[in-house]
């Protein structure tokens, strides 16, 4: 039995790193900036799912307010770099911090509600925060903020020419969002959380401390999105308030999750790869009928997935343990 | 003698104008198995959920092996050796059945190797090990009994909480949970038993404490005390008593 599980994590891992030296390798055939674009997006939105997977999926604490860490983590780059002149690298470290301690510090307080409450207040306080960017004006207010071009390079992590450098680093950060909670699914933390979301009473006799696993839940999973976060301000050179830390986008980053298999895994990167591509796909077709077709897509194959799979699609490739061991 | 291992002095419990526990005092000694009887609404389960420590006593202090507990959750509570089963089974449903355990198995053990080694062996212990990689959803309701004792044994327990486990069960189911309680006493661990069912209880524990409207009623051997006409009193009503 040992070994059995022992092997299955094996192969998850040797999987996923077949899946991502496959990636790697594909923009090197597919060189149309469309496509690329679009796998880019993907890998990032795989990555954000992921991170967010971690406190909403594993924990159970269901944000629908991560809109917020991945502002955060826009901005500070974007900040740090027009107004300082510090390198978008240490920018991403700085936004995922000051996201992880601001996480910590919603999280005291909200942390003691549960269920649909605790996902309300995830909602109002990403809107606090949408509207104190808004109207603050050091921070460019509704205006947004242009990261100035100062040629490609590594170090200012720009490249205006090549799309391939955007595609690498959005790879690695899917990856290392994977390996995380590859990581911590069969650590003490994985068990914690699992535990918690399944039911806190429970856990709490067991010597689960409820609460400071919500935190730590907390902490990696923003932490990751606002790394995510500073990536997208990098590479589309120019953020405002409601592109960053709009609703929706907290909502893109739970439905790739939510179809895929929220607090599996391997769900938010098949989500993310079946979503991303579908939803850039009916945005430019469908462009010309007005907004929020993709949108509809969205909602059409959520509301399809919710009533025929309600594990998310992952839960088709596993096989029902319970006939396994019988 | 030695300290007992869990003593509750003067504990009260008043929930508004609700009195459930009255001036409790109850002492359990090192590997004993005590039975907490008495009719619905004697305040059992709120006494066992102070002794768990789901929420503080009113007034009163709880002691668990020389020192005072009253003030610590839960979770404390089981670093310092107290495990508890719930009377309505709180599985964690989406995990499989060793995972469940291996939550408990990880309060001593922090390398993940040794935890899934603990809980496979309590698993064995439990009677459980067929059903290892089963989800806890799809376990049977005697089942689901077996792996709260297993998850509460994983943390390595001095005293361990019976919530009801007995109840509900098949006769057969309910004499191998008694001969798993057995067993676990031999281990060393003592237990305290909440128990509605006398036949069952009875011949199983050492000692009977049994409560009656929020107060201690009667105390001693089970034979002594299911012959004592208050308990008959307060389980069947006077018209019963007046015979005795």
């Amino acid at each position: 039995m040992d070994t059995d599980f022992a092997k299955r994590r094996r192969r998850d891992l040797i999987v996923a790193f077949c899946l991502a030296a496959i990636a790697a390798v594909v923009p090197l055939f597919v060189k149309d900036s469309y496509v690329q674009n679009i796998m880019v997006l993907t890998l990032m939105w795989a990555a954000l799912s992921q991170s967010w997977n971690i406190l909403s999926g594993y924990c159970g604490q269901i944000s629908l307010g991560h809109a917020l860490y991945f502002g955060i983590g826009a901005y500070t780059t974007t900040l740090l770099f027009t107004k300082f002149g510090v390198l978008p690298w240490f920018g991403m470290l700085g936004g995922g911090l000051i996201s992880a301690v601001i996480a910590m510090g919603l999280g005291y307080p909200c942390f003691r509600l549960r269920g649909h409450y605790f996902a309300i207040a995830t909602i109002v306080i990403a809107e606090i925060g949408l509207l104190l960017f808004h109207n603050w004006d050091w921070a460019g207010a509704a205006l947004g903020i242009e990261i100035p071009v100062r040629g490609d390079s590594w170090l200012k992590f720009q490249f205006a020419r090549s799309k391939l450098p955007y595609f690498y680093f959005a790879l690695a950060l899917a990856c290392v969002a994977w390996f995380v909670t590859w990581w911590l699914e069969d650590s003490k933390w994985g068990y914690w959380w699992r535990a918690v979301k399944d039911n806190p009473d429970a856990a709490e006799s067991l010597g689960v401390v409820v609460f400071n696993s919500k935190m730590g839940a907390a902490a990696v999973s923003a932490f990751l999105v606002a790394v995510g976060g500073s990536f997208y301000a990098q590479f589309v050179s120019y953020i405002d308030p409601e592109s960053i830390m709009g609703f929706h986008i907290s909502l893109l980053m739970a439905l790739p999750a939510v179809l895929g298999g929220i607090g599996t895994l391997w769900g938010p990167m098949l989500g993310a790869v079946i979503l991303i591509p579908v939803t850039e796909l009916t945005r430019s077709y469908a462009g010309g009928s007005g907004r929020g077709v993709d949108l509809i897509v969205y909602g059409g194959l959520i509301i399809a997935i919710s009533l025929a799979r309600p594990q998310g699609l992952v839960s088709l490739f596993t096989p029902r343990r319970k006939e396994a061991t019988r | 003698m030695s300290t007992p291992l869990l003593e509750t002095r003067g504990v009260w419990q008043r929930f508004g104008g609700l009195v459930a526990n009255s001036d409790v005092s109850i002492s359990v000694g090192r590997g004993e198995i005590v039975g907490l009887i008495g009719p619905n609404g004697a305040g059992k389960s709120t006494l066992f959920n102070l002794i768990a420590g789901v929420l503080p006593p009113t007034q009163g202090t709880i002691w668990f092996d020389g020192e005072d507990v009253t003030a610590l959750p839960a979770a404390e509570r089981c670093v310092r050796g107290v495990a508890r089963t719930f009377q309505v089974v709180k599985s964690f449903e989406t995990m499989s059945v060793i995972d469940n355990v291996i939550v408990g198995a990880l309060m001593r053990n922090t390398v993940m190797r040794v935890a899934r080694q603990k809980a496979h062996e309590v698993l064995e212990f439990c009677g459980l090990a067929a059903r290892a990689n089963v989800l806890a959803s799809d376990l049977v309701p005697s089942e689901k009994r077996r792996l709260e004792v297993a998850r509460a044994l994983a943390t390595e327990p001095k005293l361990l909480l019976l919530d009801e486990c007995l109840t509900g069960l098949t006769p057969l189911e309910a004499q191998t949970g008694v001969e798993l309680v057995r067993k676990v006493r031999d281990t060393g661990v003592t237990i305290l038993m909440v128990e509605h069912v006398m036949e069952i209880v009875m011949p199983l524990v050492d000692r009977a404490i049994v409560l009656d409207l929020g107060k201690v009623l009667v105390e001693g051997k089970p034979a002594d005390v299911v012959r004592d006409p208050k308990v008959i009193t307060a389980y069947l009503g006077d018209r019963h008593a007046v015979g005795a």
